[in-house]
């Protein structure tokens, strides 16, 4: 178990910077998880921590001791890989014990430790099988059993359960996060995927084109994000910009094309006459009871019935709003119907 | 400031020497393989150009006086014309001629399903597997039966013996690699056989015809056991000429030329075709069995 | 691939290839056998007699040449093997001057047999470069005979130099099926380069290094050509002395006996390899 510290991380390809300057700490056996969009860079930072690209600029620590030079069979820590890795001429056995003889462990405790994770991962009688012979979510377990039996420092997942259908993806995403609390492993976990990494994270590292964007626990993460990046890419939101035409205490007033609007100010430190940028998620534009506050009129362009929900798609005097409504409630295209926002739901953004 | 002491620290400076390590190591890779390619063509591009009145011999480095008194002499007092004629004749003969067997037996093996085709895949093979002289001695007991040994047509079908696995090997991939939705589609068009042989198998196995008439051509010209058993004495071709000037009467300089003569073409269509003889066409016609 | 019903003209259209191959070759192998036996025999009357055979077992110089050929195969397909695959390793990525080399290294095989032959037949001859290169550098006193030498060497180092891009070729397409994930994981478990050949690499390439061994030893072993331009006087290889009885001796029928055992030979090793190939890779 280590702590992880990365300093002002730089990587490049053919002078292109995949990661730009990342700087992060990650607590003795925390769950870290890197999200982002395809090509980001989160890959990149993962094989740099485990030690297959060297960095171009920075350092990195596993506790105090400095790794950039370390070569990766050295550093102690596990990957799991999307395409798993397993080694193809090995049976199921020989994949997990391959740390352990590469580590020289002499043999009973080999098949001690070999028998614990088969037991923890429920392959049982399957270590005579090649990977060739096993389902995707076996094979998946093989590559886990792999990774922890060699009681890494760092454990690394790289979209480790994208290559499994649905509902396996959920239920093995519930499994690893209950492994690394048993083990208590510090793990760092790559996805591009929001909700895995809301479902499994201790703090998500969103990144953006080689960059943090922003660092939180997942509530803060989704309730609060600081970027329109963020906003955007986490859950659906209306992101707008606007000027504040009023202040008092903690609220400031908005001008919109669509109206006025009162919200609690937070943090922000703009003045009458700044324009803000901010948003606020279609759950918190619900239709207008008595009573509610910043009151918007918008013609209903789409209504999608998701089951639980009906999705909006609004058209307030020209400007698109994504809004929720009751499963029950009863609009169609064409409507004009009255809706509220939350003064609470606004995040002011960068 | 602070990039500049970056880029001292002890840890870039050993990456840096690693990077600059693995440079190190294709250079020289390179070079020894320039050498060991370059050497060899070097000293006979040389030796057939040492001039016959001034003997390239022990203590000197390079030849006294170079000259092209070897290649009129090979020219002019041996059969190297009429070798030339015959290979270059045999060549395309047998191209043509495994060129129109091996495309119907390609397609099949291609796009196909039927049952034996391993064994029908392994036949093909032979020619390449089957040592050469042994059935270049008892195929011309059969030749000679049928009257064709030493006879052009005799050679031609020889030769077409030995191209034959390369272009169906070739070909029968090219066919493999046509998507069955594009031929779905163009019969959903309202093509019919013949539009579908010559607006799409056609075009799309082109490459790998170039390919393996390419192979063809070149096993043609080197081919040296079937010529040697069943052509030599009345045809001579490149590769036998070069041989007698190898065995009992070893000339070095003659057989520079004649040497030169036969790998030059070679190389030229080495690379004059590179791009599209990528290495799945070399594997797909040698590796894999 | 089509999956339609199988029709008798599918078999019609195999004829012009695989049966002209079947014709040609299986012809000669026929006649190669039943000349073995005397029958079908050209010299000689035509009758069942397990003499030749009995006459080759017995002749010292065709013994010695099979043993001698035996050699040459193995020594060149191992030869190459040890050659083409750290090569082999080092082209698997890609990269600018990488890909220069691999085209530099392709030349040889399309420089014919024989001339290959004779190209390195002109480096280490007794006053050939190789030879003189040594003696300059004083370390041999006196040149080394490489050429037509007892014990083959030349013949070797023809058939490596020849062969090798053939063999890389087959190695590479094998080394490239090799996923980097799976190299990636091995370091990440913690092996270093001398597990990774061994333990990865080796095994991973097995099918493609034991399919380019047996085409390099069928090639070595039934060569003709290199072997009279460039091997020793005595013993000389089997395909020289079958065809030398065959057609200086015209003992058509002992020449069969060695054809058979060439073609025997060459089975029994693709059967050999093939065995291992299952016995490495652990399954059929
Ligand atoms: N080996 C490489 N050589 C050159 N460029 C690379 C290499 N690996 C990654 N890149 C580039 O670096 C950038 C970041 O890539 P990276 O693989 O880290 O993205 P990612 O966040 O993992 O994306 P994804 O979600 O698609 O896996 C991309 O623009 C990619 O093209
Ligand atoms: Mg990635």
């Amino acid at each position: 178990m280590s702590r992880l510290i990365l300093k002002d991380l730089v990587k490049k390809f053919d002078n292109v910077a995949a990661v730009n300057h990342v700087s992060l700490e990650v607590e003795e056996g925390e769950f870290v998880t890197l999200l982002g969009p395809s090509g980001c860079g989160k890959t990149t930072t993962l094989r740099t921590i485990a030690g297959f690209y060297q960095p171009d600029e920075g350092e990195i620590y596993f506790n105090d001791r400095l790794m950039n030079n370390i070569p990766p069979a050295k550093r102690n820590t596990s990957m799991c890989f999307q395409s798993y890795a397993l080694f193809p001429h090995m049976n199921v056995w020989d994949n997990i014990a391959f740390g352990l003889k590469m580590r020289k462990i002499s043999q009973p405790e080999q098949k001690k430790r070999v028998a614990q994770a088969l037991e923890m991962m429920s392959l049982s009688g399957m270590e005579k099988r090649m990977p060739g012979q096993l389902s995707g979510g076996q094979q998946q377990r093989v590559a886990l059993a792999r990774a922890i039996v060699t009681q890494p420092d760092i454990l690394l997942f790289d979209e480790p359960l994208s290559n499994l259908d649905a509902k396996l993806r959920v239920q093995v995403r519930v499994e690893i996060k209950e492994m690394q609390k048993r083990l208590g492993i510090t793990s760092i976990y790559v996805t591009h995927d929001q909700d895995e990494a809301l479902a499994i994270s201790d703090r998500i590292v969103v990144m953006n084109q080689g960059q943090i964007e922003q660092v939180g626990d997942p509530q803060s993460i989704y309730l609060h994000p600081m970027t329109s990046f963020v906003a955007g890419f986490i859950g659906l939101a209306n992101i707008l910009s606007g000027q504040v035409v009023a202040r008092k205490e903690n609220q400031v007033q908005l001008e919109l094309p669509f109206g006025r609007f009162w919200a609690f100010a937070g943090g922000l430190r703009a003045s009458v006459g700044d324009t803000v940028r901010f948003s606020f998620r279609p759950e918190n534009v619900v239709q207008y009871r008595e009573g509610s506050p910043n009151k918007v009129s918008a013609t209903i362009q789409h209504a999608i019935f998701m089951g639980d929900t009906i999705d909006l798609f609004l058209d307030a005097k020209g400007t698109r709003l994504r809004a929720r409504a009751e499963s029950a409630a009863k609009l169609k295209p064409g409507d004009i119907a009255v809706f509220s926002i939350d003064e609470t739901a606004f995040q002011f953004l960068e | 400031m602070a990039a500049t002491k970056q880029k001292n620290l002890w840890y870039v400076r050993q990456a840096r020497r690693k990077r600059r390590f693995t440079t190190l190591l294709t250079v020289f890779f390179i070079l020894v393989q320039v050498l060991w390619v370059g050497v060899p063509i070097f000293m006979t591009v040389l030796w057939s150009l040492v001039d016959p009145n001034h003997p390239w011999s022990f203590p000197n480095i390079l030849p006294e006086k170079l000259s092209w008194g070897q290649w009129m002499y090979v020219f002019k007092y041996t059969n190297i014309l009429r070798a030339l004629k015959t290979s270059y004749t045999l060549a395309p003969c047998a191209v043509l001629l495994s060129f129109l067997f091996s495309l119907p037996t390609a397609y099949v093996l291609g796009r196909k399903q039927i049952p034996g085709k391993k064994f029908f895949q392994t036949i093909v093979l032979l020619p390449i597997i089957m040592p050469g002289m042994v059935v270049a001695l008892f195929l011309s007991r059969v030749f000679n039966a049928f009257g064709l040994a030493q006879n052009f047509f005799g050679l031609v079908l020889a030769h077409t013996l030995m191209g034959l696995p390369y272009m169906i090997r070739v070909l029968t991939t090219s066919f493999e690699a046509i998507p069955q939705d594009v031929i779905d589609a163009a019969e959903n068009l309202g093509a019919n056989t013949f539009v579908k042989i010559k607006d799409i198998f056609l075009p799309m196995v082109r490459p790998g015809l170039l390919a393996g008439m390419i192979f063809a051509f070149t096993t043609s010209i080197e081919e040296f056991n079937l010529t040697f058993i069943i052509g030599t004495p009345t045809f001579e071709t490149i590769p036998t000429i070069l041989y007698s000037f190898l065995g009992y009467n070893f000339i070095r300089t003659n057989a520079s030329v004649v040497a030169l003569i036969m790998m030059i073409p070679n190389i030229i269509m080495l690379f004059a075709v590179e791009n599209f003889l990528k290495s799945d066409y070399l594997s797909a016609s040698l590796g894999k069995l | 691939m089509e999956r339609k019903n199988v029709s008798s003209i599918d078999y019609l259209l195999l004829i012009p290839g695989v049966g002209f191959i079947l014709l040609f070759i299986g012809s000669s192998i026929f006649i190669t056998i039943t000349q073995s036996f005397g029958v079908l025999s050209v010299t000689g009357k035509s009758q069942f007699t397990i003499e030749n055979w009995k006459a080759i077992f017995h002749d010292k110089e065709s013994l010695d040449s099979i043993l001698f050929s035996l050699k040459i195969g193995l020594l060149s397909s191992v030869g190459t093997l040890l050659f083409a695959f750290p090569v082999a390793l080092f082209l698997r990525k890609g990269g600018s001057g990488k890909r220069f080399l691999a085209s530099l290294i392709k030349i040889p095989l399309f420089i014919p047999a024989l001339v290959a032959a004779f190209l390195i037949i002109n480096l280490i001859s007794y006053h050939g470069i190789v030879n003189e290169a040594l003696l300059a550098l004083g370390i041999i006193k006196k040149p080394l005979r490489m050429l037509n030498d007892k014990f083959g060497w030349g013949v070797v180092a023809i058939q490596v130099w020849k062969n090798l891009p053939f063999v890389l070729l087959i190695l590479s397409s094998s080394l490239a099926s090799i996923r980097d994930d799976t190299i990636d994981a091995a370091r990440n478990l913690g092996a270093g380069t001398f597990s990774v050949l061994f333990r990865i690499y080796v095994p991973l390439a097995m099918p493609g290094i034991l399919v380019s061994m047996i085409l390099m030893f069928i090639k070595a072993f039934g060569d003709f050509a290199i072997m009279s331009v460039a091997g020793p006087t005595y013993p000389p290889s089997i395909a020289l002395r079958m065809r030398n009885t065959a057609t200086l001796f015209q003992e058509w029928d002992k020449a069969a006996v060695l054809g058979v055992i060439i073609i025997l030979t060459t089975l029994f090793i693709t059967w050999l390899y093939s065995r291992l190939a299952e016995f490495v890779t652990g399954r059929k």
